[in-house]
């Protein structure tokens, strides 16, 4: 092989395998951050709530879930290094070899007086060039000391997760807060949440559930006031399938709110009527509201 | 051979350039381009205004080349056979002979004088002996001695009585070069120097031989892909539908761009073609080639205004 194309093949392929390492580095301080902000997050929680599969555990699945995101992460940072032309590369930072090396190396295979000293005269301007001038060490430096920074963070929160991971409950509450997704439900638990999407599918059944399938809070002067409307036998309300006729809709009697209880129901009317009068006013307001739909 | 002249190429030149400005003052870039075209082994046309030493121009490189000289003065009464040669009868021995009396075209270096006034059919025997490098008188075919290089000229002003060449012809000359009026200084020193008794002169520094070998040596200047291509993407943006340009260059335009790049690059003692001798060459290479519609002649555009304006978007 020519001498000139050794040359320029060996110093491509050191600049290539520099730039793996950075890759790999690249590759290890996502992983690390990723994985770190899992843990905090208390990712696995959440993890164990939506994806309940026993025979998966989620000690493996979240440096996985990290491991695919820093592949991503990394392969998207160095997207453009194999579209880099090496020539160009060092032409650009050697500018005595600017054209030369790529005309050069456009016309390895040619052999002629001026092509001979065309190459000649490359060769010796290569003679300086090296992958560390075109890689800068200080960046390999610098990426290793943020990777070795990365790894002993995620180290230590993983070892001690209670010590720097945050409650589900109060990431819950942020994340809704944020995102404005939920806000109904902002003073309940993952717990309560899941307990009531449970027993929406025993509405109008046993009586355990709301009418709507879904828990109304009402935040009035900074207080939360549950408005469900509990389903059952002499409650005053009746389930009613909303496909039924409208001439067959009758007003309930039990309007207004103030008539006497029967004590017989499941506690759905004592507990309405142990409640303040601007709060059965609120309830008689929306369940009017609700009747006339 | 060629090692030799291709190590004493850059001095060859210099001393050319030094040589030839004995004689001529200023026009430096219209000197180097008829160089390139000589080192192309291609022919030139130049254009500009009477009494721009044209004609001094060319009878001093061929001086200096060491080569010979012909001029020929087209007028439309010019026949072919003016140019070319013809056979006569001779009396040798007693017995009457003919014998082909060569033209001025046989010569290395011709000066076609306005050619644009001389008659298409004696044009057309001119370009032939331009492409084919001989000449067919009769049915007898006589090659012409090499080096062989043609600058025709044409007078941008007095257009009445010509003959413009088509732009089939006009394609066969690599360039089309410009001289434009000297500076002040520059005239200065030409009043200086042909007022006086002693007129300048030059000697020969090249020697014939040397000639072919640059010729052989400026097609082994190297080139890279990328400046090929911005060559040939440049001559392609000539072409199809444009506002500014009505025809555009044929691929010979490619082949001459990058030939007369090559040149250039040898002349500036390079070994390899720079993008900059693209750009340098690509006026003079494609001026002639491109046809400007009605539009932007109304506007009073330029060739070379196009051509600028192809250069800055090419990549």
């Amino acid at each position: 092989m020519d001498e000139l194309m050794e040359k320029i093949l060996k110093l491509q392929s050191d600049y290539f395998k520099r730039k793996q390492l950075l890759l790999i580095l690249d590759l290890i301080s996502i992983f690390s951050i990723f994985y770190a902000i899992f843990i905090i997050l208390s990712a696995g929680f959440f993890l164990d709530k939506f994806f309940n599969d026993p025979r998966i555990p989620t000690g493996i699945i979240l440096p996985i879930i990290a491991f695919i995101i820093a592949i991503m992460g990394a392969f998207f940072l160095h997207r453009n290094d194999r579209k880099i032309k090496f020539n160009f590369l060092v032409e650009g930072k050697y500018p005595e070899l600017k054209e030369k090396l790529r005309t050069a190396y456009d016309n390895i295979s040619e052999s002629n007086v001026i092509v001979d000293s065309l190459k000649s005269l490359v060769l010796n301007g290569l003679a300086i060039v090296s992958s560390s001038t075109l890689i800068q060490g200080s960046v390999v430096v610098t990426k290793i000391i943020l990777v070795i920074i990365f790894i002993s963070a995620a180290t230590i929160i993983s070892l001690n997760p209670d010590k720097y991971s945050i409650p589900p409950d109060t990431v819950a509450n942020n994340f809704k807060n944020l995102t404005g997704i939920g806000n109904e439900n902002t003073n309940l638990s993952i717990g309560d949440i899941n307990s009531r999407l449970e027993n929406t599918e025993n509405v109008g059944q046993n009586g355990s559930g709301n009418i709507f399938g879904k828990p109304k809070i009402a935040s009035i002067e900074g207080k939360n006031i549950d408005l469900t409307l509990y389903s059952g036998q002499d409650t005053g309300f009746e389930v009613r399938d909303t496909s039924q006729a409208s001439n067959q809709f009758i007003k309930s009697a039990a309007f207004p709110v103030d008539v006497l209880g029967s004590n017989v129901s499941d506690g759905g009317y004592s507990t309405l009527m142990q409640k303040t009068e601007s709060e059965k006013q609120l309830i008689n307001q929306y369940a009017v509201k609700r009747s006339t739909i | 051979m060629s090692n030799e002249t291709y190590a004493s190429s850059t001095r060859i030149f210099k001393e050319l350039l030094d040589e030839i400005g004995k004689v001529i003052v200023g026009q430096h870039e219209a000197v180097e381009q008829m160089m390139i075209a000589i080192l192309c082994n291609s022919h030139a046309l130049v254009e500009s205004n009477p009494g721009l030493a044209k004609t001094l121009t060319i009878s001093t490189i061929s001086k200096a080349l060491d080569l010979k000289f012909n001029r020929i003065q087209c007028t439309p009464d010019l026949m072919p056979s003016d140019i070319t040669g013809t056979y006569i009868i001779e009396d040798i021995g007693g017995k009457k002979q003919f014998r082909f009396e060569p033209g001025p075209v046989f010569a290395n270096i011709v000066l076609a004088d306005e050619i644009n006034r001389a008659s298409p059919k004696t044009q057309s025997a001119l370009l032939e002996a331009m492409q084919e490098k001989q000449v067919t008188v009769g049915n007898k075919t006589y090659p012409l001695d090499k080096p062989f290089f043609i600058l025709a000229t044409q007078n941008p002003i007095e257009m009445e009585g010509t003959y413009p060449l088509p732009e089939a012809q006009l394609d066969r000359f690599l360039l089309k070069i410009l001289m434009d009026y000297p500076t002040f200084e520059d005239e200065n020193e030409i009043v200086n120097r042909y007022t006086r008794n002693i007129i300048p002169t030059v000697k020969s520094v090249v020697s014939k031989t040397e000639v072919l070998e640059l010729q052989k040596l400026t097609r082994d200047v190297p080139i890279a892909e990328d400046i090929k291509t911005r060559a040939i993407k440049i001559v392609g943006a000539t072409r199809g539908k444009s506002e500014k340009i009505e025809y555009g260059a044929s691929p010979r335009a490619s082949i001459g761009l990058i030939l007369a790049a090559k040149a250039r690059a040898l002349m500036k003692g390079r070994n390899y073609v720079s993008k900059e001798d693209i750009d340098a060459m690509a006026y003079p290479v494609l001026r002639h080639r491109v046809i400007l519609t009605f539009e932007s002649e109304r506007k009073g555009m330029t060739t070379d205004q196009v051509i600028a304006d192809i250069l800055k978007t090419a990549k």
